[in-house]
């Protein structure tokens, strides 16, 4: 075993294989989508069962193909795997049985930059000796983001997040870069608070936004943290701003998926101009 | 204890009016609180013109039917507990602590988490219920008439376990995978976010239950004398226990379906109270409801009083106060055995 190999995006807590990683497997769903994309076919061996659900999952098609896992090390060792893809909340314990046994072990991590999107592409892609499919699929994620223009002359529009039980999104977070790349402001920035926290709902209805971004999946299993973006007031409140719900495949990972998430919110502040015209 | 309580007794009727008013104040207080800057009057004053400005749905859509929530589960609660200690001739006997809240968190966790509560409004409330009452008839079943205080708690700590073990199982069979982490704001109890149309699913549930506790007055004033004197006074005893467990179960059940599992109001409102209405269980129960709705408002301002982000759960907050006063029961029981 040489010396850990440790990077912003991807941390290679074990030494890669220098040949491709032939049998990888991963148990967390954003490695899952990420190796799905990036990997040569036939190469993930294994996913988790959450990306096999469309509703939210992004490559579900692809992983639904696949044995699904539980994330447990047990079954990732199952398959004699030469890489072995773990979640930022990876349990410490897992990870220290995964290097007890030798199967190297990359960790994908949680970025909160669109820079560490890239990056974080750029390293796993490398780990999978699919360099080229990774600078392939930044090109593509950069493309779409260009395509987005927002015309810097108009006032930007004021949004605010607001997440299941009530969590909204502040500054330092990638939702936050998300928000402005599609020429929003994110109100959250003036309610002095952490990049991920609680608020009343009622106070997010005295903001005075233009537009309010539900994160929330178009179709989904009963969520008594969704319950509260049911709340009564918020149809109350759509009379006087623009909601738009963004389902949360699009930006929990941090994969190339965010790129549609800002082309959403695009659409979104140009039909709030539109109203407020 | 006796001399002191009879020497502590007030009259009734003012009694009942004070307590009422106190706790008209503490709903209006809990209608001026809040996170936002709110300009109450000029709200209200939109509010009743119809023009849905941002403050007008504030006051209605939120600030309203968390104060009246607040009235309506405090007073369920403390009644409960009043009605349940008459019933069991014990003080100790809270729908928190005997697991009667426990059973109900696990029938609407279970309505709710099999999509059942999306096919019509009411099954989230009837799933609370249901789970309260079963958790009832175990708990009566174990305990009986005039049971020890050590077999109540036991009993208790027994069904509360069993329904927390059945709750867990049921998240883990959930088709959300989130299910278990989400749960852990909702099983702490909160008033936070919650609609008009939930107020509107529980009150008529908890309406019916108030009615069948507080007609058992009588009754348990009866029961003081033992049960064959109660019997003998013409007291269907079997009735009576069917009508408090039925009474309980809807009140406290259609409570917890909309707000979680709330401890120790059950507790302190009738404890506070009893030696005021000189230990009269008959007596204590309205007051002991006017108290409970107190208490909980009280407590509802305090937590969003308190700096403390994210908001302290409210059943982290009776349950601060009320753990101790359960403590010292216990202790004082001990030592009077």
């Amino acid at each position: 075993m040489r010396a850990i190999a440790a990077c912003i995006g991807v941390a290679l807590l074990a030494s890669p294989a220098l040949a491709k990683p032939q049998r990888v497997v991963s148990l967390n769903l954003c490695a899952d989508e990420l190796a799905l994309r990036l990997a040569d076919p036939g190469v993930v061996k294994s996913v988790t069962w959450l990306s096999q659900d469309p509703r939210s999952a992004n490559m579900a098609a692809k992983a639904a193909a696949l044995p699904a896992n539980d994330g447990h090390v047990e079954e990732a060792l199952a398959y004699d795997p030469d890489l072995v893809l773990v979640g930022p909340f990876a349990d410490p314990a897992s990870i220290a049985l995964l290097k007890e046994v030798g199967a190297p072990v990359a960790e994908v991590g949680a970025p909160q930059t669109l820079d560490g999107v890239r990056r974080q592409i750029r390293d796993l892609a490398a780990a999978l000796g699919a360099a080229q499919r990774g600078e392939a699929l930044i090109a593509d994620m950069d493309a779409r983001l260009a395509r987005v223009a927002v015309d810097p002359s108009r006032p930007r529009l004021k949004a605010v997040v607001l997440r299941p039980n009530g969590f909204t999104v502040g500054p330092g977070s990638l939702v936050d870069e998300i928000l402005a790349r599609a020429g929003l402001d994110n109100l959250a920035q003036r309610l002095d608070i952490a990049a991920d926290e609680q608020v009343p709902l009622e106070v997010v209805a005295l903001l005075s936004a233009d537009i309010l971004i539900l994160d929330r999946d178009e179709a989904s299993a009963p969520s008594l943290a969704d319950a509260a973006l049911d709340h009564p007031a918020i149809a109350a409140l759509a009379r006087r701003m623009t909601i738009v719900s963004l389902p949360a495949r699009l930006w929990t990972c941090g994969g190339p998926e965010v790129a549609e998430a800002v082309e959403r919110l695009a659409v979104a502040a140009a039909r709030a101009r539109e109203a407020t015209q | 204890m006796s001399a002191r309580a009879a020497s502590a007794e007030v009259r009734y009727g003012p009694l009942v009016a004070a307590l009422a008013a106190l706790a008209l104040v503490a709903a209006l207080a809990s209608l001026m609180v809040g996170y936002a800057r709110l300009d109450v009057p000029a709200a209200l004053a939109d509010a009743f013109a119809g023009r849905s400005t941002a403050a007008a749905v504030v006051l209605e859509q939120i600030r309203l039917p968390r104060a009246a929530l607040g009235a309506m589960v405090g007073f369920s609660l403390g009644l409960a507990g009043a009605a349940l200690q008459g019933l069991l001739r014990n003080p100790l006997a809270d729908p928190g602590v005997i697991g009667v809240s426990g059973g109900a968190a696990f029938g609407a966790v279970v309505v709710f988490y099999s999509g059942l509560a999306g096919a019509f409004a009411l099954a989230m409330p009837l799933g609370g219920v249901a789970g309260a009452v079963v958790a009832a008839l175990l708990l009566y079943a174990l305990v009986g008439r005039g049971a020890g205080t050590m077999t109540l708690i036991l009993a208790g700590v027994t069904v509360n376990s069993f329904a927390g073990a059945l709750t867990a199982l049921a998240l883990n069979l959930s088709p959300n995978p989130y299910a278990a982490y989400e749960i852990m704001f909702w099983l702490m109890g909160s008033l936070a976010d919650r609609s008009l149309p939930q107020l509107w699913l529980a009150l008529p549930l908890t309406v019916v239950g108030w009615a069948l506790l507080l007609a058992s007055a009588p009754a348990l004033d009866a029961l003081t004398l033992g049960e064959d004197t109660a019997a003998s006074l013409g007291f269907d005893l079997g009735r009576l226990r069917a009508q408090l467990v039925a009474g309980a179960a809807l009140a406290v059940g259609a409570a917890v379906a909309v707000t979680g599992a709330i401890g120790f109001v059950g507790l302190v409102a009738p404890h506070l109270l009893r030696p005021l209405v000189g230990n009269r269980p008959g007596r204590l129960l309205l007051v002991s409801g006017l108290g409970g709705a107190i208490v909980l408002l009280v407590a509802d301002v305090a937590v969003r009083l308190i700096p403390v982000h994210p908001e302290l759960k409210l059943g982290v907050a009776t349950a601060l106060i009320g753990a101790p006063l359960l403590y010292s029961l216990i202790d004082r029981m001990r030592r009077e055995a």
